[in-house]
């Protein structure tokens, strides 16, 4: 796989994108948040501080994920009243993009769900029907974005308040609606155990072998 | 464990009614008494002192 | 791939601060994932995410202060996995003005996340959230969890009581939120509900040696008192195995029944008919011809028919070997009365008897009979007929019923126990409240988990 590089306009350190198709990425050394126009990057913004996070996966963890092998190369950072999570983009090994939701280390795996009716607002216990599945509204979170890191394959940075919906079925199925755009966004995906994804190259912790 | 257990005591009521068909056993009891003279066969009367006791009372003398 | 490396994203630390209300010392234990904190020292909930924990809540604690099992700080190993016992609090709830308190205990892996353990009475579950949602049964009482069945036991206003440690979600002492536990043993799914939103968590029994040996506890675990929600009863499994064999050894002893009957030679070997003149007084016995008794030693049936109508005749019979001179010695007695009265005709006794002799040997026999009757009742009519190796089916039922009996019997206790179960819940005493409810949901669980594949 080719891996496109060039120099962060801020400080002139190699960015290199290990997926060909990310839009965005974070410079490592100054933190700047670098738009791709092919090869020429622009500089939008910075990314403050990330907060302490205690999420084990980190930029370059690697896992499987039903038949594919995947790289972790970017996430989001979200906070809510709560605390925070983590939206870890997922490089699949067939080129796709996928999504790793670490929230207090409960796992989802979801992927962009396009072309779908997705309502305007919803409510707690409502339920939708994608993909023959039907899918209850569980939570209705208000969070706000609180960081970048990494590769990403859309524009995200300094969203204000983010509405996401979460849905569960029966059968394990999660779903989560975006409303961060005016379009909304839906992900469609499962909730997975840990020990399923089989990932490598995790963080350690103080304490923990 | 519960199954083995079982699988003895099964096979054991098995085995007694089966032995209990073959050798002819009986729900009730009969008084068998051991040789009896071969006179009997000429003189039945006379059967009535090899009984250990009566069975019931046989009036007269 | 050429990779130049991520930026290695640190190694969270533990974390050491001071109280802001008394100074204590707490250490943060979960690098970052724990929302509240509690500090021992003073009772005040801080707010885990603020670096200057801010006090959110002070309480009281009443005297004799609860102290967990598992201390905060221990390390055990569940499902393959270690955890770290970082939060403990006490729940209660009321039951008709009774209060009950149960302990929770938070456990943290920085991979798999958060578990918990719940005791009450000596009574331990391991609890985790579920990932998917379960479907409410159409009885309003049950639900369905991937394709089990689960029974509501109750639902009741749980209020938090104490705690100790971290969480991750906001606790206060004090709040309250609606709990509504579906068992299912060894399961049980429990739901939280505050205001609109409901949260679901499984817990499976768990015993508290198990707990004990795996956080490598001293002592041992509080033996535990009653029977609890989800406690798997120890004679499910029993009752299911042995209403099974008992099946199929009545099916044996079926099959045994028809071997011996078809097998059984039921051969007449005597058969004679006789006079009684009980007009005549002096020695009425005598002896009959002799007959054989073929075959291997077996039964012989005796059956005597007298012509006696609102009568009687008693018949003495010994059953003589000529060869070894071993007899068997008997008496039957035949009366048949009848007549009308107010009520109708009734009838009394009957005009034939039979009767068994037990493992006669083979040989060559003849039978002594000597009759008796009230006298100067004119001529009495009789026939003796013997018939050898009869089967009998005294013996099938007594088989039977010494097969059923283990079966009733654990069925029995395995009944007490399920009463002892839902004598806790919502119920007092089975889900229909009726024995016919207990054997229901008895029956209705034994067929779930045979469904369920064998354990």
């Amino acid at each position: 796989m080719t891996q496109p590089s060039a120099n962060c306009p801020n400080c002139g350190a190699k960015v290199t994108f290990r997926w060909s198709a990310s839009v965005q990425t974070v410079c490592e050394y100054c933190k700047s948040i670098l738009i791709r126009t092919d090869l020429n990057l622009e500089k939008v913004g910075q990314v403050a501080d990330l907060p302490p996070n205690s999420s084990p996966i980190q930029v370059g963890t690697e896992g499987v994920y039903g038949s594919h092998a995947f790289v972790a190369i970017g996430r989001i950072i979200y906070e809510y009243d709560q605390g925070n999570w983590n939206e870890w983009h997922l490089m699949m090994n067939n080129g796709t993009s996928g999504w790793l939701s670490d929230a207090q280390d409960e796992y989802v795996v979801t992927f962009a769900a396009p072309g779908r009716k997705l309502p305007k607002e919803c409510r707690v216990g409502q339920q939708y029907a994608w993909d023959k599945e039907t899918y209850v509204v569980a939570t209705i979170t208000k969070a706000h974005y609180r960081g970048v890191e990494g590769e990403l394959p859309f524009q995200y940075w300094n969203k204000v308040d983010v509405v996401f919906v979460d849905l569960m079925t029966q059968a394990g199925k999660f779903a989560t609606i975006d409303y961060s755009d005016e379009d909304p966004a839906l992900y469609l995906g499962e909730s997975v155990q840990f020990d399923s994804l089989k990932l490598k190259n995790l963080r350690t912790f103080e304490g923990w072998s | 464990m519960i199954r083995s257990f079982f699988l003895i005591y099964g096979i054991a009521v098995l085995a007694g009614v089966s032995f209990a068909e073959y050798r002819g056993w009986s729900l009730n009891r009969v008084d068998e008494v051991p040789n009896v003279p071969k006179s009997v066969r000429d003189n039945p009367g006379s059967y009535r002192s090899v009984y250990g006791y009566y069975h019931h009372y046989t009036g007269g003398k | 791939m050429s990779d130049q490396g991520p930026v290695p994203a640190g190694t969270p630390q533990l974390k050491s601060l001071n109280c802001p209300n008394c100074g204590a010392t707490l250490t943060l234990r979960t690098f970052g994932q724990a929302v509240t904190v509690v500090c021992a020292g003073c009772h005040s909930i801080l707010d885990a995410q603020d670096p200057r924990l801010k006090i959110l809540q002070t309480f009281q604690v009443a005297t004799g202060e609860d102290r967990p099992l598992i201390p905060l700080g221990t390390r055990g190993t569940i499902r393959g996995t270690k955890y770290e016992a970082i939060g403990f609090q006490r729940r209660s709830i009321r039951v008709d003005g009774i209060p009950y308190s149960w302990h929770e205990y938070v456990l943290f892996n920085p991979y798999q996340g958060f578990r918990y353990l719940t005791e009450y009475d000596g009574h331990w579950n391991d609890t985790s959230p579920l990932r998917s949602l379960p479907s409410l049964g159409r009885v309003g009482n049950t639900l369905t969890y991937l394709g089990e069945t689960y029974q509501h036991f109750q639902t009741a206003n749980a209020t938090t009581s104490f705690v100790l440690g971290e969480f991750p979600w906001q606790v206060r002492v004090g709040e309250s939120v609606e709990v509504s536990d579906y068992v299912s043993p060894p399961r049980v799914i429990s739901s939280e509900k505050t205001g609109n939103e409901v949260t679901w968590s499984m817990g499976e029994y768990i015993a508290g040696r198990d707990l004990w040996k795996a956080f490598q506890l001293a002592g041992d675990a509080p033996a535990p008192i009653g029977v609890f929600e989800n406690q798997p009863s120890p004679l499910r499994a029993n009752v299911r195995t042995t209403w099974t064999m008992v099946t199929v050894f009545l099916t044996l002893l079926v099959a045994l029944a028809v071997a011996v009957y078809s097998t059984a030679r039921d051969e007449p070997v005597f058969e004679d008919s006789y006079s009684y003149n009980t007009n005549v007084r002096g020695e009425a016995s005598f002896v009959t011809d002799m007959f054989e008794l073929k075959g291997h030693t077996s039964d012989v049936v005796l059956t005597t028919s007298a012509d006696v109508d609102n009568n009687w005749i008693y018949l003495n019979y010994a059953l003589i070997n000529e060869d070894t001179g071993h007899a068997y010695d008997f008496g039957r007695e035949v009366s048949y009365y009848h007549g009308h009265d107010a009520d109708g005709s009734w009838s009394e006794g009957g005009q034939k008897d039979s009767v068994t002799l037990p493992s006669v040997a083979p040989g060559h026999y003849y039978l002594r009979i000597e009759p008796e009757s009230d006298p100067h009742h004119g001529n009495i009519s009789y026939r003796v007929a013997l018939r050898r190796d009869v089967p009998q089916i005294g013996f099938f039922w007594l088989g039977g019923l010494l097969l059923l009996i283990p079966a009733l019997l654990i069925s029995w206790r395995s009944m007490n126990f399920e009463h002892l179960r839902w004598a806790e819940s919502d119920y007092g005493g089975a889900p229909s409240a009726s024995f016919l409810g207990a054997v229901e949901s008895a029956v209705s669980s034994v067929k779930d988990s045979m469904d369920g594949g064998d354990e």
